[in-house]
């Protein structure tokens, strides 16, 4: 959903109207932009960088969702199954390869190279896992592929994970990664402000990524499928394979963010991928609108901002009510669902529907009609 | 062979009370074409409720009463306050719908009663099990659990077949335009939906802490469900009755079974991997209506 062109813009060549910023104006948001993320932000402090790694997670997270749900149409309610996988590839590539003595072993190690590799293969791993779940779309449908996803969290996080992934190397279910395991070339990933930069790069990266995946002929295919999946076969579209396509990149994505998860916790326990997270996830893209990548963003930071607001409000009533802080927990989990359900009554076309609005009304004034 | 006949005597008993919540699933998705996932949530209301009850001091058949009448209280508010606006939404939004709901009353619940497990207590039923033919050792609470299971899945079952009401809800199932025409409301059949689900689910969550004592967990139940209707098909009562059994009997058996060759934890995934395997095989599960689609 494109914002209208403001006022007095036209294009003249095919390579404009491609463009990805076309006016000066947005050129200078985006560098406004460049500027406020990797050049302010980073001055915060810890507990502000620590929110914005968290806005940062639930946007990968929830661009794989969105990829699934919101442009192909096929829905997952298991997605912390796939950043599960990524977290716990990534984690065992980074415990396991350092003590092998092989040679490329030895060079991936020395070179501070493992990690960077080890995200890849995460991402792999998961867009694989998830293309194995992702089968059975391609005999069902709607209610019975939630039920498949659904199916697929309960196998992988508490079954397969917890009992046999977690025990290698019999570390006990929780892994901790030890300071310097966790490096990039010569910088160790150990503080808040890296693993911010760590976030911003990949996220910008995904968000890119998807964003131009959308504009290609693959994008184009999921959004038929979207609509109208019996008229896109046939159109000529090999929906099965398209729908695994989706499966492999959303698991991919998936598998990315569960490998940057671990660099901020330096830690990796299946209770971090519970089916609470993958709802939660859904919820994201629910509230910052289906099928835009605009409402993923608003809808992580919606998400995440709210949680913190209502943990200081929790803070600030706690000398009158002791029992709040207790039952913070089940608070937020009330709060989640009632926004859900109110935003989907109220708003359902979602946060970014609004921001659409707010910007074409701008755009097109004072010629509004 | 005695232990295996045990355990599918137990597991028939345990899925007497799958068959009950996923009698009161059925429901709401015949009348309303809501595809509920708070059924847990609804059971953990339900079992809570009765615990109050038992626990002020009323007697267990009584608090029972209470609980099926609270229950259908909160099933017609739930179904004005919130499923009401989205009739005719797409299936997603209604989904999340019902998952908000869930995480709403799952709070709810957890700020109320905490998060420990109770029990009830004096126990309602005594520990000592009945010994039938000298050697097959059935769990008291569990022959009970399933015949008040029994009792109240055979007065629905009357209630759907035989009053006016249920007439209704059965032609509202089938054809909602031409039961609109003829003069029934919507509003009710849905709202009565809501109800008897909210009623079912509270009594085979009452059962089920009986037998394990009630806490969070028992919201499992909610999801132990989804493989028993879709086994049975999403829209047939006796597929929901029939695939509660099925699962129940699975789940037992596989807790037997399978429990040697994958240590920890193959009882409570084994009804997911059944549910993907018959969404492979038979996706419209046992009585299920098959949709041809158009463009």
């Amino acid at each position: 959903m494109h914002a209208y062109l403001p006022c007095g813009v036209y294009h003249q060549q095919y390579h404009e109207d491609h463009a990805w910023w076309q006016t000066k104006f947005v050129w200078g948001k985006m560098i406004l932009l460049g500027v406020l993320l990797f050049v302010v932000f980073p001055w915060f402090g810890g507990y502000y960088l620590g929110i914005m790694n968290n806005i940062g997670y639930t946007i990968m997270g929830a661009l794989g969702v969105q990829l699934l749900i919101g442009f192909c149409g096929q829905i997952t309610l298991g997605h912390a199954a796939f950043i599960a996988v990524g977290a716990y590839t990534s984690a065992l590539m980074l415990l396991h390869i350092p003590e092998s003595q092989a040679f490329w072993a030895v060079f991936l190690t020395q070179s501070g190279l493992l990690y960077p590799v080890s995200i890849v293969a995460a991402g792999i791993t998961g867009g694989l896992w998830s293309v194995l779940f992702g089968l059975p779309s391609a005999k069902v449908k709607g209610f019975y592929l939630i039920m498949t996803t659904m199916a697929a969290q309960f196998i992988t996080v508490d079954f397969v994970i917890t009992q046999y992934v977690a025990q290698i190397g019999g570390r006990g279910q929780a892994f901790s990664l030890p300071p310097g395991t966790i490096r990039i070339g010569p910088w160790e990933i150990d503080n808040d402000v890296k693993v911010y930069f760590l976030m911003i790069t990949l996220v910008i990266l995904m968000t890119m990524g998807v964003v131009n995946l959308m504009r290609s002929k693959t994008g184009r295919a999921w959004i038929a499928i979207r609509d109208n999946d019996i008229a896109a076969e046939a159109m000529g579209i090999n929906i099965i394979q398209y729908k695994l396509k989706a499966f492999f990149v959303a698991g991919f994505i998936a598998g990315v963010a569960g490998a940057f998860w671990i660099s901020n916790l330096s830690a990796v326990s299946p209770e971090h991928f519970t089916w609470f997270w993958s709802l939660w996830l859904v919820g994201v893209i629910l509230i910052g609108g289906f099928g835009s990548i605009h409402g993923t963003i608003f809808g992580s930071l919606f998400m995440v901002l709210v949680m913190e607001l209502l943990q200081v409000i929790v803070g600030i009533l706690t000398p009158w009510f002791p029992s709040l802080s207790m039952n913070f927990l089940f608070l937020k989990e009330s709060v989640f669902g009632l926004s859900i359900c109110v935003f989907l009554i109220f708003e359902p076309n979602g946060l970014s529907y609004r921001w659409w609005q707010i910007k074409n009304y701008f755009n097109l004034w004072p010629f509004s009609y | 062979m005695e232990l295996f006949i045990e355990v599918v005597v137990t597991g028939i008993m345990l899925g007497g009370v799958y068959a009950l919540v996923a009698l009161g699933w059925t429901l709401i998705y015949k009348c309303s074409g809501v595809l509920n996932l708070a059924m847990g949530e609804l059971t953990l209301i339900g079992a809570y409720t009765c615990l109050q009850f038992y626990t002020w001091g009323i007697p267990f058949v009584l608090s029972i009463i209470f609980t099926l009448i609270i229950g259908l209280i909160l099933g017609i508010l739930t179904e004005r306050i919130f499923l009401d606006r989205l009739i005719g939404e797409p299936v997603l939004t209604v989904i999340m719908v019902t998952v908000g709901l869930s995480f709403f009353f799952k709070g709810m619940v957890e700020t109320f009663w905490g998060t420990d497990t109770r029990v009830f207590s004096p126990p309602v039923f005594s520990l000592e099990p009945y010994r039938l033919f000298g050697w097959l050792v059935i769990g008291r609470v569990y022959l009970w659990s399933f015949l008040a299971a029994l009792i109240l899945l055979v007065l629905f079952v009357a209630f759907f077949q035989f009053t006016k009401w249920g007439l209704s809800m059965q032609a509202t199932a089938d054809d909602e335009m031409a039961a609109l025409s003829l003069g029934i409301s919507a509003r009710f059949v849905y709202a009565a939906a809501w109800s008897i689900a909210f009623m079912a689910a509270g009594v085979g969550g009452t059962l089920l802490g009986n037998i394990n004592g009630i806490n969070i967990s028992v919201s499992h139940l909610g999801l132990l469900v989804l493989p028993a209707v879709v086994l049975g098909g999403l829209n047939s009562v006796p597929g929901a009755i029939v695939g509660g059994l099925i699962i129940g009997v699975l789940q037992n058996l596989s807790g037997a079974y399978l429990d040697q060759y994958f240590p920890g934890g193959v009882k409570e995934i084994a009804p997911f991997v059944f549910m993907v395997i018959i969404l492979l095989f038979k996706p419209y599960g046992l009585w299920g209506w098959e949709r041809i689609e158009r463009v």
